[in-house]
């Protein structure tokens, strides 16, 4: 059977994954000064290293499971994920101005990372019946009430990216659920004409990312601090790059938050252009295989889910990469197997896991 | 394969938007990396590197004899490294707590401050601050000692008018010596030597480019340029006559209960000055890295101007001093032969003025009416002679402008002439007791003490006049010499010799049978001199003595005034007597000579 497994698994999408999280661990040793003496130098890269293989090894274990079975706990699971996000507003810890964290023993865990993963399967579940009779906002309106209570939950923590992230899980799988386009167009219309109101919501700390971004000279000592530097790390790594543990950005601190939010600077500025289109090109071959797996899907469930999937890391690329880049608004949306942080190597390593199993299933197994 | 797949094709768009989402990123990193990637290295390099200048230990001032008399000692300064960010209120507080510097006072300095050069919180630290700093420094990110050269005056205040002192560069000074090379935080001469030759003693500083983190801490170091040491000075000055000087001038003011007086101590036959005092005086290490406004309140508010060079700029009326102009110019010019008498009946025949005393010598000769400073033979010298050959007299020695001494702030005096009346006072006519005034050196004339010594060494150096210099010679870090000071004549008197040797005599039987006779009795060496006292519309009069020795062949000339010191025999001599007793080396223990009734002027 393993052999099987290992036969048809989708090994491009398994390469391009594993060389992710090779060059994660790279970086974030450089990131967090792992060639410089002291008492804790290696604690970041043992520690996502450790997580990553605990989690592809129990990814290997959950191969012999069907992903279909999810499709029984898809309901439970949205439940689950309510109580767990409330759980977050009543006992979490502040980081950043947002209650984002439950400790759990030694383990501090971002319930939001795994929300996304949980509204996916859960969302799948319920559009699997629907798909094609997204024609009108009557029948649209319990999908969106569906998804928009755990939105509503994580904006409030405040966590304005995760929140984004849902939307695009959202608008990514009813688009693939043969959603009525002009519905969906006025639904646009609809979204953008309540951005001024949205403007109304978001805390003080959110307004100025809005703002730092259009211009980070506002405040280039607060908010427009890590545009500025992300972008002089960035820019000043040209086309090879400072070499690996010589980005002085990175290494004198200059760039703060740089093995998470902004580990994709560390890598424009050690490895120049040329490690940043090879980065990006890792992520491409993952996001083009998640659209191929979908395609290939054995049943819409699969399908729903490899869409909700790769929506998920496509829009987590373009806003991280984005905002290292300076065209995208900082909102503390981690770099999918690259940024440093065990609840969100967890999610994505299973949702590549997932990806890998439906892969797997796509047609009768063979025996 | 997913059965009735109506919105498959949906999916393609899927595919490719992921392909444009890499691309747009692709394109915006090339952007950034390519096309701007030169732009974001300079301001990389900006972000972590500094410049901490290292400075210059200042040159060194050595005696004649290779004495040292300005040094420089090691001072440790605190100053804080300029970052990107806010520098961290908590490192701040403990700053402030460290080193005694109001938080206020601190983020004033780091709001005043541009550029990426250390900020300096405060110069001259102790060393247990400079221990705990380097022991903790994890609890001062970004807070750094600088190794900075303290001036060092190690006699306090003796010569400190001649050797000056040194002080922060301020906004004007800086606006106009910019293009030399100076810079904001520099340490520049303000007075005396300090001043006049702070290009060659300032040196040039160096400085270290290190790389710091975000915190301004210094990581490494990637360049270093040592300074160069600025020149030394080799002076003119006799440090133990200088000592001497002080102590005489010092016991003198004491004693007589005066607060005001200045020394010139010069060869007459090279110009090179062996010592100069001026009281009341200041330490000058006050300034040496800023003084407190207590300190300087007190030297502003003394009403005798410590602050003053009075050796230099002082202006006083030359009194009887001057009186060696006024014989020189009768014998020259042939108004008088030296046998000639002329009557002494205690005032003149023309104008009814007389000795201060009124005492009446009778019929005297030159040497006599020189020796007793004789005011009614000087008056008939000035009505024979007439204020403007006076005036071409006192001009040929030099008077009514500045010697050109290597100090700054020199007064030029004044000579007194018709010109001046005219423009300056209403009447301008001159009269004939105005010239029996100026023949007596009163009236309008004015000479700082350095003039009155310049007139006495020209007599002593049979009418050379030599340029009064302080350095000697200017010595590189190298030990080579850089710049030798030779004697420069500056003008010859126009004088026969006999005259001047006329003069001469008759200043040498001063201290034999005149008026500085008794305290001069005894004294080992054949001495010149000639007492002065200026009358001060003020006060007390100003007590004058210029002396000259040993006679025949003179090595030094001395004035001495004492402002408000009354009779310049017994206010200025035992001054001049002292001085010269430490010059020849006669260090016996001066007995008390009791000073009999001496005439005045």
């Amino acid at each position: 059977m393993t052999k099987t497994i290992l036969r048809r698994t989708d090994l491009t999408l398994l390469a391009a994954t594993a060389g992710i999280i090779i060059m994660s661990l790279v970086i974030i040793g450089s990131a967090t000064h792992i060639n410089t003496p002291g008492d804790e130098r290696y604690w970041f890269v043992a520690r996502q290293g450790l997580f990553a293989a605990v989690n592809i090894a129990v990814a290997a274990f959950l191969m012999n499971f069907d992903y279909k079975m999810l499709q029984g706990y898809g309901n439970k699971l949205y439940i689950f994920n309510l109580i767990m996000l409330v759980a977050v507003m009543l006992v979490g810890q502040s980081a950043l101005g947002a209650q984002r964290w439950i400790s759990i023993g030694p383990i501090s865990i971002q319930p939001s990372e795994f929300s996304k993963i949980i509204m996916i399967v859960s969302l799948a579940t319920m559009l699997e019946d629907r798909v094609g009779k997204l024609n009108n906002l009557h029948e649209l309106l319990p999908v969106a009430a569906y998804v928009g209570l755990p939105f509503l939950l994580v904006l409030k923590q405040p966590d304005l990216g995760t929140s984004l992230v849902f939307m695009a899980i959202f608008l990514g799988m009813v688009f693939v659920s043969g959603i009525n386009l002009r519905l969906l167009g006025g639904l646009f219309a609809a979204g953008v004409a309540m951005l001024p109101l949205l403007w109304h919501f978001l805390k003080d700390y959110q307004k100025m990312r809005i703002m730092v971004f259009m211009d980070p000279n506002v405040d280039p000592l607060g908010s427009g601090y890590h545009i500025i530097q992300s972008k002089i790390a960035i820019g000043s790594g040209m086309l090879f790059g400072k070499g690996l543990f010589e980005g002085t950005q990175s290494q004198l601190d200059f760039l703060p938050e740089n093995h998470t939010d902004f580990i994709f600077a560390v890598v424009g500025e050690e490895l120049g252009f040329i490690g940043v289109v090879c980065l990006l090109l890792l992520y491409l071959v993952v996001l083009w295989r998640g659209a191929q797996i979908a395609k290939d899907a054995s049943d819409m469930f699969g399908r729903l889910l490899a869409v909700g999937i790769t929506s998920m890391l496509a829009f987590h690329v373009l806003v991280n990469v984005g905002m290292t880049l300076g065209i995208m608004p900082v909102t503390g949306i981690p770099l999918p197997l690259m940024s440093y942080g065990v609840s969100s190597l967890t999610t994505n390593i299973m949702a590549i896991a997932i990806l890998l199993n439906i892969q797997l299933r796509k047609k009768k197994l063979e025996f | 394969m997913v059965e009735n797949d109506e919105f498959g094709g949906r999916l393609n768009v899927l595919g490719w938007l992921s392909v444009l989402v890499v691309a747009v990123l692709i394109g915006r990193a090339g952007y950034l990396q390519i096309y701007e990637g030169d732009y974001y290295a300079r301001l990389a390099e900006g972000n972590r590197i500094r410049i901490i200048p290292t400075m210059a230990p200042r040159g060194t001032f050595f005696d004649r004899n290779g004495e040292l008399l300005v040094q420089n000692r090691p001072g440790f300064a605190v100053s804080l490294m300029p970052v990107m960010t806010k520098i961290d209120p908590v490192v701040i507080s403990r700053l402030s707590e460290l080193l005694k510097v109001p938080v206020e006072e601190i983020n004033k300095k780091i709001e005043a401050h541009t550029g990426f050069d250390p900020i300096r919180i405060k110069a001259d630290v102790t060393p247990d601050i400079v221990t705990i700093i380097e022991e903790q420094k994890n609890n001062y990110p970004g807070v750094i000692i600088e190794v900075q050269p303290i001036r060092d005056y190690m006699n306090k205040e003796e010569a400190a008018h001649t050797y000056g002192y040194v002080s922060e560069i301020n906004d004007m000074e800086l606006e106009k010596k910019k293009d030399e090379g100076y810079k904001s935080g520099d340490i520049i001469g303000k007075f005396g030597l300090e001043k006049i030759y702070d290009k060659e003693l300032r040196g040039e500083n160096g400085g270290q480019q290190v790389e710091v983190d975000v915190t301004g801490k210094p990581v490494q170091i990637i360049g270093n340029k040592p300074p160069t040491p600025g020149d030394d000075l080799y002076l003119t000055i006799d440090k133990n006559l200088q000592t001497a000087a002080e102590k005489a001038v010092d016991e003198q003011l004491k004693l007589i209960h005066a607060n005001a007086a200045a020394v010139v101590c010069m060869n007459p036959q090279t110009g090179e000055i062996l010592a100069m005092v001026s009281r009341p005086a200041f330490d000058p290490n006050l300034f040496a890295h800023g003084i407190s406004s207590k300190d300087w309140n007190k030297l502003n508010n003394n009403p005798y101007h410590p602050m003053d060079n009075k050796a230099i700029t002082g202006e006083y009326p030359p009194g009887s001093t001057f009186k060696i102009i006024t014989g020189t110019a009768a014998l020259t010019e042939g108004v008088v032969t030296p046998s000639e008498l002329i009557m002494d009946s205690g005032h003149h025949w023309i104008i009814p003025k007389g000795n201060a005393e009124g005492e009446a010598l009778g019929l005297i000769n030159f040497q006599q009416a020189m020796a007793h400073s004789d005011n009614v033979y000087f008056y008939e010298m000035g009505n024979r002679l007439g204020i403007d050959r006076l005036e071409k007299y006192a001009r040929m020695f030099g008077l009514g402008k500045i010697t050109g001494i290597d100090l700054p702030y020199e007064s030029d005096g004044l000579v007194a002439n018709r010109r001046y009346k005219e423009k300056n006072f209403e009447d301008g006519d001159w009269y004939l007791s105005e010239t029996f005034d100026a023949a007596i050196g009163q009236g309008f004339n004015l000479v700082t003490p350095l003039q009155a010594a310049m007139v006495m060494g020209e007599i002593a150096a049979d009418g050379k006049r030599y340029k009064p210099h302080l350095v000697n010679r200017i010595v590189g870090p190298d030990g080579k010499t850089v710049r030798e000071f030779k004697p420069e004549l500056l003008g010859t008197l126009d004088v026969p010799a006999e005259d001047i040797q006329l003069v001469q005599t008759g200043l040498h039987e001063v201290t034999k049978y005149g008026t500085a006779a008794s305290i001069f009795r005894g004294f080992p060496i054949e001495i010149a001199g000639k007492t002065g006292t200026a009358e001060n519309p003020h006060g007390r009069d100003h007590g004058w003595f210029v002396a000259y020795g040993p006679f025949a062949n003179p090595d030094i000339v001395v004035a001495v005034i004492v402002e408000q010191g009354g009779f310049g025999s017994q206010s200025a001599v035992p001054i001049g007597r002292k001085i010269l007793e430490a010059w020849f080396g006669l260090n016996k223990p001066q007995p008390a000579q009791p000073a009999d009734g001496q005439k005045k002027q």
